[in-house]
């Protein structure tokens, strides 16, 4: 076991709050837990190195940070400074409650094999729980920030419960700065014909750890749509988990990564068809330069039961150097014999040749590359439900996408 | 010959591709508004020589200079030398899916402009004069809104690199075998477009393996490449006793035609 879990645990067993009895339970399931090393299917192309060296700390006082404005979008707000609550909306719409207290919904969604999802469980200090009401439309999107410190350690944990027929769009933001550490996990229930629009950005890059995961439970006619966009890090983990549970429930994820320098994003995504007639569609591409790695693993299961299941799942990559990596792999678990079902994973070269007849009529290269290469990223931005925030984004996208080189 | 009134100056330049020498002492001075023609078997360098002023990677140049107005061009990039003015219509233009043609020649031509100093122009200012250019090349106007060269015929390409050429003004342009794969009225249009912009200003260096694209193109001077060097040199005569003679005398007198260069 690393050094690093034994201070989780030993600083777990200090928390006492209305959470306890699930915090006891993972904190048992964390004792008995394997560190992962290279022989951990889950991490065997994410080295836990970072964490291990992480000098991150717990501090006793946070400087002030704001999260990043967005012209033309007004959010309600939901901010964590190093794992710490410090602010909510101050009013609150109709139909939508924050709150800060024991919820049935703690761990229920996030599958326990999530080995930080323990770790989270047991020290995310405060837990914010949002529940929409039954028929509520909440027009204006929230955002849930989370943001560290230099040098700082945090986990933020959120519950977001929509109700039946419900409607509302959430936010997870990111911001990191240089030696921080963090996991941010987020649970979601989706009722009866509700439905959930989600976006979670981390765009920046750096020698920080971030960890974390977004956790769906689809019921009957839920609907969700979900973007990501990641930078890399020192170490920069997604998990993803969409569990339909209830028929004809319908989930779309589009993910992208831009990664440069030597920096690491690791995108697990994995879907449970537990029920039939569900349907899935996940679009995940990605762009990896210098020496960076990317690692996705998308995984379908469809249980048994889950007849008439539509899912596909579709990987693009495209490499700018000789010495980045993409590690993808799909995974496939069919028990139903009537689904529609569809995978498949690419990896491409940069068209050097393209490159230079574009230089050649005196485009730079950073033009040249945007505008040889960026579309497919586009493609995913164009489909994004909320054109302010694509709007927002698309440049943050197309000035990364220009600084990586290609060698 | 004084440097002040050379445009392009090529001295004993040597280039290799995969350390193979390719050039091998190649000197050339043109003036502005002269039309000098490159001719020479195939393997003699021509397209290097190309893609060597042009810039593009793998193109190692082991000595010599090239300048272009006074400036050193092989210190360079490939986009620093297009926006000073060199432009290369290639041989094989590259097929482009999924970027569109006029995104592309606006890009281009913004670029051109910014080096110049000059305002960008409007998309509308920009699409009569692409259209324009399509008109003079006689390509039709649908060809901007299709990806760059993406399911163009020889000759289509051929045109739209001329067509990038009206719409660049570059100083010195380098027609790598526009003639290859053309019929007669193509290459025809492509002469034409290429004899609309010839000016006082303006140099051309017509890189072909054959006489017939001189007729269309009358030249200043006519040099023969082999080996990597020019081994003869001389005015449009030249290409019509090349087309008499082939290339053939090459191999059994080249050290009298070394002494005459």
């Amino acid at each position: 076991m690393s050094e690093w879990l034994q201070g989780a645990i030993a600083r777990g067993q200090q928390v006492q709050d209305g959470f306890s009895d699930q915090r006891a339970a993972s904190l048992a399931l964390l004792q008995e837990i394997k560190w992962p090393n290279r022989k951990t299917e889950a991490w065997r192309y994410t080295p836990l190195r970072a964490v291990e060296r992480s000098s991150a700390q717990i501090k006793e006082l946070s400087p002030e940070l704001e999260p990043v404005s967005i012209a033309d979008l007004q959010f309600l707000e939901l901010v964590f400074v190093d794992g710490v609550l410090v602010s909510l909306p101050e009013e609150l719409p109709d139909g939508l409650v924050i709150e800060m207290q024991e919820s049935s919904l703690f761990g229920t969604i996030k599958p326990e094999r999530h080995i930080f999802g323990l770790v989270n469980d047991v020290l995310a200090a405060d837990v914010a729980v949002v529940r929409v009401a039954a028929g509520a439309v909440i027009e204006q999107p929230l955002r849930i920030s989370n943001l560290m410190s230099e040098g700082a350690e945090g986990h933020i944990r959120v519950l977001v419960d929509v109700a039946q027929n419900a409607k509302v769009t959430v936010y997870e933001h990111a911001e990191s700065q240089s030696g921080s550490l963090t996991t941010a996990y987020t649970e979601f229930r989706i009722g009866a014909d509700a439905t959930l629009e989600h976006y979670r950005f981390a765009l920046q890059s750096g020698n920080q750890v971030s960890i974390g995961g977004s956790h769906f439970c689809l019921l009957e006619r839920a609907q969700l749509n979900s973007t990501i966009i990641g930078f890399g890090s020192d170490l920069q983990r997604l998990d993803t988990d969409i569990i339909h549970r209830g028929e004809k429930a319908d989930a779309k994820l589009n993910a992208i990564y831009l990664l440069d320098g030597q920096e690491l994003f690791d995108l697990h995504a994995n879907v449970e068809h537990e029920v039939p007639n569900c349907t899935t569609e996940e679009n995940v591409r990605g762009i990896a330069a210098d020496r960076s790695r990317a690692v996705f693993n998308g995984r379908i299961h469809i249980h048994r039961d889950a007849q008439k299941t539509l899912a596909e799942l579709n990987n693009r990559n495209l490499l700018m150097s000789d010495k980045a990596e993409i590690n993808t792999k799909p995974e496939l678990e069919i028990y139903a014999d009537d689904v529609r079902c569809a995978h498949g994973a690419t990896v491409a070269e940069i068209d050097k040749k393209a490159l230079y007849y574009l230089r050649s009529r005196g485009l730079t290269k950073g033009q040249a590359q945007v505008m040889l290469n960026f579309g497919f990223i586009n493609e995913l931005i164009d489909q994004m439900p909320n054109p302010t925030l694509a709007e927002w984004v698309r440049p943050i996208i197309r000035e990364r996408f220009a600084q990586m080189e290609v060698k | 010959m004084s440097n002040s009134n050379v445009l392009l100056s090529i001295k004993d330049l040597h280039a290799s591709v995969e350390e193979k020498n390719i050039l091998k002492g190649l000197n050339l001075e043109i003036k502005p508004g002269e039309v000098h023609a490159i001719m020479g078997p195939n393997g003699a360098g021509k397209s290097t020589t190309g893609y060597v002023l042009s810039g593009r990677d793998g193109y190692e140049v082991n000595s010599g200079s090239v300048t272009l107005d006074g400036e050193d061009l092989l210190e360079m990039d490939v986009e620093e030398r297009a926006r000073a003015g060199l432009f290369l219509a290639f041989q094989y233009p590259v097929e482009i899916p999924g970027v569109s043609n006029l995104e592309f020649l606006k890009a281009s031509v913004d670029a051109q402009r910014e080096a110049r100093g000059q305002e960008a122009l409007t998309s509308a200012e920009f699409l009569k004069l692409a259209k324009e250019a399509c008109k003079q090349v006689n390509l039709p106007v649908s060809f901007l809104k299709r990806g760059v060269n993406e399911g163009f015929s020889g000759g289509e390409k051929k045109r739209n690199e001329i067509m990038q050429m009206i719409l660049l003004q570059p100083k010195v342009c380098i027609l790598d075998e526009t003639d290859s794969g053309l019929d007669i009225d193509a290459m025809q249009v492509v002469a034409e477009g290429v004899n609309s912009q010839r000016s006082p200003e303006r140099s051309f260096i017509v890189v072909t393996h054959y006489q017939r694209l001189l007729d269309y193109i009358k030249p200043d001077f006519v040099h023969v490449l082999a080996d990597g060097k020019i081994v003869k040199s001389g005015d449009a005569s030249l290409a019509k006793e090349l087309e008499e003679q082939g290339y053939a005398w090459l191999q059994t007198e080249p050290r009298e035609d070394e002494l005459e260069d």
